[in-house]
């Protein structure tokens, strides 16, 4: 049986899980400043913004979309739409713009855009599951074998 | 901030022209930096300047090299069915 002090331990612990992945979605690089992790912050923060910059750039906020021309297998959610949503809930709000083809796109910069946005949302989802797996061991990968 | 940020990626309402011609493979290639970049900094256990530079050099070649090879293979295989 746990003690209280241990249940207050597990709902703490599973609190920053929280923080980190919210903090993490939110700004990204975030969540590896509140583990202590400045130098990576830096570089996910600088490289994912840039990335998804270029992606707007190119392409336009046209490339954001939530709604797709076709229904398919997620009705009319625009695939994309899931991967570019990872980047930051900023994204909602674009696509809140761009919703029904209101700043329409095609061909090579809707090609370019859409890769850039979507590319840098899954790479913050990678930024963010490794914040997890730091938070929950409390090292980063590579450190661990040393710790045991 | 958030007004601010939101108002300058808004501003962005039109694409720019870009044809689809062989220099516009180049795209590619800072989309390979960025996931060389964000690969090294979530495997690399401690960052340091020198190591991570050259952790992402080579990744990010890797990546470009892989690239070419396959580019040629389709190629060479779509060279052969018609020829």
């Amino acid at each position: 049986m746990r003690t209280i002090a241990e249940t207050i331990d597990r709902v703490n612990h599973g609190l920053l899980l929280l923080i980190v992945v919210a903090l993490g979605w939110a700004v990204p690089g975030a969540a590896y400043l509140l583990l202590g992790e400045t130098k990576r912050a830096f570089l996910v923060f600088v490289t994912i913004s840039i990335t998804f910059a270029i992606g707007i750039y190119v392409g336009s906020i046209g490339v954001v979309d939530p709604l797709a021309e076709t229904i398919g297998i997620l009705g009319r959610l625009n695939p994309w739409y899931l991967a570019q949503i990872l980047n930051s809930p900023i994204v909602f709000l674009i696509g809140e713009a761009t919703t029904a083809g209101a700043y329409p796109v095609y061909g090579k910069p809707q090609e370019i855009g859409q890769l850039y946005t979507s590319v840098s949302g899954l790479l913050n989802l990678l930024c963010i599951i490794n914040c997890i797996y730091i938070a929950q061991l409390g090292t980063a990968i590579g450190k661990e074998k040393k710790n045991v | 901030m958030f007004n601010s940020t939101v108002r300058l990626l808004a501003s962005f309402t039109a694409p720019e022209n870009i044809t689809v011609n062989p220099q516009s493979m180049l795209w590619m290639l800072p989309l390979a930096a960025a996931v060389a970049v964000i690969y090294k900094v979530t495997k690399l256990p401690k960052i340091t300047a020198r190591v991570f530079l050259k952790e992402t050099v080579v990744l990010f070649a890797s990546i470009v090299v892989f690239i070419i090879a396959t580019v040629a293979v389709l190629w060479f295989v779509t060279w052969l069915a018609i020829e």
